[in-house]
């Protein structure tokens, strides 16, 4: 076997340790004495370190080594937690980032040693030690190792099930002989664990690299076929010390729990053996492991605990998007088909049987429910996107030099897979931008009696059919008249046009490309690249960014996205002889309006609905469409909204509501005015348009 | 006769055609790009888009855009009849494109030394999309370029 087909599953969880580092030291620089939180970050930096020894990523191990020392003086009270710690724990945690990078394009750590972090973390580590009172280490050593040795007597000795053979125990004995010790260790791994056989395979080799496996219950073979449940046990011989051996199976993660014990040579061999020799020697060398002992014990009793507090991790199947799409595709065909039957069956007097009205609801049920579960696969939290962006606001807070806050809710908010794969861009650039353009320095935030500390939302929610992500900052807000001087000087526009253009169509300025209004050219951001690139970006993934600010009181970039990418319920219309379809999530209401309702402003047609003045928007118009029979007196008007934004569709005819799978035009085609945002086919054959309402109002 | 025919046959590079006819002219299509032929139905018109383009169409499940190589070469339009075809083409990894055509003829196979190509004498803006001309049973057949036919 080789431990390349595993550097998928080092990328994953080395990533997650990395992420839960970082939350973790966030956390530790609010609170540094918070003991969960220290147990948490050693645990991580050791797992890790496990985890880049058995990959054979030496430089990598070295300095998650350094970290580890470190956190285990901070555990046991012997220094403390300071913000120049932190700060160096930081750069470490970028150096393993920088690492994983690299490991994931080359599958090589690459050369960059980090030798400043690892001189600056010992450095640290001598100084926090030189204060420590030297006689609190001591009762605190001893105290954990009652601790550990208490937990280890209430627990069993599952290697005594082994049965042995006569060449296991001839190995034992030539082993003995050897002067090794022998070990029964018995090894638990998490019930959340999905890759049991693959876990087994580490802790073979990291307990191979150090001595050699005898016997291991179930078979080698069972457990490569993962024939068994969440426990093994097996008999070790080495040279090595027993602490040495739990350290290398708990260095595999997801282990839950490592025991085990110098094995009695005698229970074994006790027909041929002379007692003498056993009983000598055993005590001997028993007596050395113990004092050592404790720290991985240590480690491993409050591993196991926080554990048992959590709830228990979905379990996960990793599948290729592929396969989802090729599913997903199926799915679109059934409901195509289930369409056509719906339509047949309407068309040819067949209605009558209602039996068969009966089959269709239920073909109707079942590829409704097909279709959600599908979809739901597909999606995922934010939060993988989001929970970065904490330690990004604390970088640039000490880049930028200004105090600042990121407060974040809704990360549980679920979108489409490849949507929030593309969304972490755009989200950094709005965050940056808060940060750079957004808050104001210390002094000017005084000045206008605002808290000395900037803060900066991100909030996610679920809106019909789309999902909102806002990012707001209590800051400057767009100072609209610099954004107007700006685009005079850059020749955007003449001072005349300026004059004529409304507060919403110079913010929207914003949004071309090279425009930035930043004084100074900052490291973080005003390259002229970002909010344009923001808005294509959003843009092609079907959605759409506006702002709203208010001078002096900061701004909000909110950023909509549709929920769903292939298939979506709509509503069919008539315009002309031609049919569409408008996404359901868009609309907003229907109404019948006679034609007397219909008053102009500035020579548009607007409608008053309850209290609201809504522009009309002549379908037959936008559509090149004939309008026919001119004006009939009842117009049907479907209202549709974007934001708080509303507009009114004039359309002829409704036809109802469906599940309509959304395909491309493809690429030959090219809507000019982009109204037509796909096409969709339906149950008798025919292609209908769908018509993107967000472009229209 | 038989046995100069083969020889021949086996020295030339054969390429088949399929020969369509947009009102008098003869074009040839290569028949490795035609992914189907399909008879007249009903398309869909898409507002707003370029004028040489009918609209889209259902082709198994696929909407399939279809375009007017009349409209596109600046020839008058006219009326489809009963023997009005739409050809997809699929140009290698491309999404399937198709081209409505007044009728479709026959598929006829020309050796190399009956095609002429005519790189770089085009003069004349009509004939743009045309890369060659084959000879055939004493008529001549402009060979399309369908890369430039599909090219904005």
């Amino acid at each position: 076997m080789d431990v390349n087909q595993y550097l998928e599953i080092f990328l994953d969880e080395t990533s997650e340790h990395i992420q839960s580092l970082s939350d973790q030291l966030m956390i530790l620089e609010q609170e540094p004495d918070n003991t969960d939180t220290i147990n948490e970050i050693f645990r991580s930096a050791h797992s890790l370190k496990g985890m880049a020894g058995t990959m054979g990523y030496k430089r990598m191990q070295n300095l998650t080594h350094d970290m580890e020392n470190v956190f285990t003086e901070v555990r046991n009270g012997n220094m403390k937690v300071n913000s120049n710690l932190i700060d160096v724990l930081f750069k470490a945690l970028d150096a393993l980032e920088e690492y994983e990078k690299v490991i994931r394009e080359t599958s090589d750590e690459g050369t960059n040693d980090n030798e400043p972090i690892i001189k600056e973390l010992n450095r640290i580590l001598d100084e926090g030690l030189g204060k420590a009172p030297a006689a609190d280490e001591a009762e605190k050593t001893e105290d954990e190792g009652k601790s550990a040795s208490d937990g280890a007597d209430s627990k069993d000795k599952p290697w005594q099930d082994i049965k042995l053979s006569e060449e296991n125990i001839s190995a034992i004995k030539d082993a003995d002989e050897k002067g090794l010790n022998i070990y029964g260790v018995g090894v638990h791994i998490q019930e959340s664990c999905v890759l049991k056989a693959a876990r087994a395979f580490l802790v073979f080799k990291a307990i191979e690299d150090i001595g050699e496996i005898i016997v291991t219950n179930p078979s080698a073979q069972d457990i490569e076929d993962e024939k068994f449940d969440f426990d093994f046990s097996m008999y070790v011989a080495t040279a090595e010390p027993y602490d040495k051996v739990e350290a290398a199976v708990l260095s595999v993660s997801e282990i839950e729990k490592c025991i085990g014990e110098k094995v009695d040579i005698q229970s074994f061999t006790t027909k041929e053996e002379p007692k003498e020799t056993v009983t000598e020697t055993a005590p001997a060398v028993k007596e050395e492991p113990k004092p050592k002992a404790p720290s991985a014990q240590a480690a491993q009793n409050k591993q196991t605990k926080p554990s048992a507090g959590k709830p228990v991790v979905n379990r996960t199947v990793r599948v290729d998007i592929e396969k989802l799409d090729v599913l997903m595709n199926l799915v679109s065909e059934l409901i195509i088909a289930k369409n056509s039957i719906v339509s047949a069956s309407s068309g040819e007097g067949m209605a009558n049987s209602s039996s068969f009205n009966d089959h269709i609801g239920y073909l109707e049920s079942v590829t409704t429910n097909l279709h959600e579960s599908v979809m739901k696969v597909r999606m995922v939290p934010i939060e993988s996107v989001v929970n970065r962006f904490p330690k990004m606001v604390r970088d640039l807070s000490k880049k930028l030099n200004k105090k600042m806050n990121l407060f974040m809710s809704g990360e549980d908010t679920e979108l489409d897979r490849t949507v929030v794969d593309e969304l972490s861009d755009p989200l950094m650039h709005l965050i940056r931008n808060s940060a750079d353009h957004g808050l104001e320095s210390a002094e000017v935030r005084a000045e206008r009696g605002k808290p000395e500390e900037g803060s900066i939302f991100l909030d996610a929610y679920q809106d019909g059919n789309n999902v909102i992500i806002e990012v707001r900052d209590d800051g400057n807000g767009i100072d609209v008249e610099a954004v107007r001087a700006k685009a005079i000087e850059r020749g955007a526009v003449t001072p005349e046009q300026a004059e004529q253009l409304t507060e919403k169509e110079v913010i929207d300025m914003l949004f071309q490309p090279s425009f930035s209004t930043a004084k100074v050219v900052t490291d973080v951001s005003g390259r002229g690249v970002g909010l344009d690139v923001v808005k294509s970006k959003i843009e092609s993934l079907g959605g759409d960014v506006s702002v709203k600010t208010k001078l002096g009181e900061g701004s909000a970039f909110s950023v909509r996205l549709p929920l769903t990418l292939a298939i979506i319920q709509a509503l069919m219309v008539v315009v002309g002889e031609e049919k569409y379809a408008i996404a359901l999530g868009s609309i907003d209401t229907i109404e019948s309006i006679s034609k007397s309702d219909v008053k102009y402003v500035e020579a548009k047609e607007v409608i008053t609905l309850r209290e609201n003045v809504i522009p009309i928007i002549r379908l037959h118009g936008v559509l090149n469409i004939d309008e026919g029979s001119e004006d009939k007196d009842e117009m049907i008007v479907v209202v549709v909204k974007k934001g708080d934004k509303l507009a009114g569709l004039v359309v002829d005819e409704l036809i109802g509501q469906q599940e309509i799978v959304i395909k491309s035009l493809g690429k030959y085609i090219n809507c000019a005015s982009r109204i037509i945002s796909g096409a969709t086919i339906l149950g008798d054959g025919e292609v209908a348009l769908i018509l993107d309402a967000n472009v229209l109002i | 006769m038989d046995e100069l025919m083969l020889n021949s046959e086996v020295e030339m590079e054969k390429t088949q055609f399929i020969v369509i006819r947009i009102g008098d002219e003869q074009y040839g299509i290569d028949i490795k790009y035609v992914d189907n032929i399909v008879r007249m139905q009903k398309i869909t018109r898409v507002p707003d888009v370029q004028s040489y383009f009918e609209g889209v169409i259902n082709l198994r499940g696929e909407v399939v855009p279809v375009m007017n190589l009349r409209k596109k070469a600046g020839l008058p339009d006219e009326e489809y009849t009963k023997d009005t075809r739409i050809i997809i083409i699929k140009l290698e990894n491309n999404a399937p494109i198709g081209i409505v055509v007044d009728a479709v003829k026959e598929v006829v196979t020309l050796t190399s030394d009956e095609i002429e190509y005519t790189k770089g004498t085009v003069r004349n803006e009509q004939v743009t999309f045309i890369n060659g001309i084959g000879k055939c049973n004493n008529s001549l057949i402009s060979l399309l370029d369908l890369n430039a036919v599909i090219s904005e």
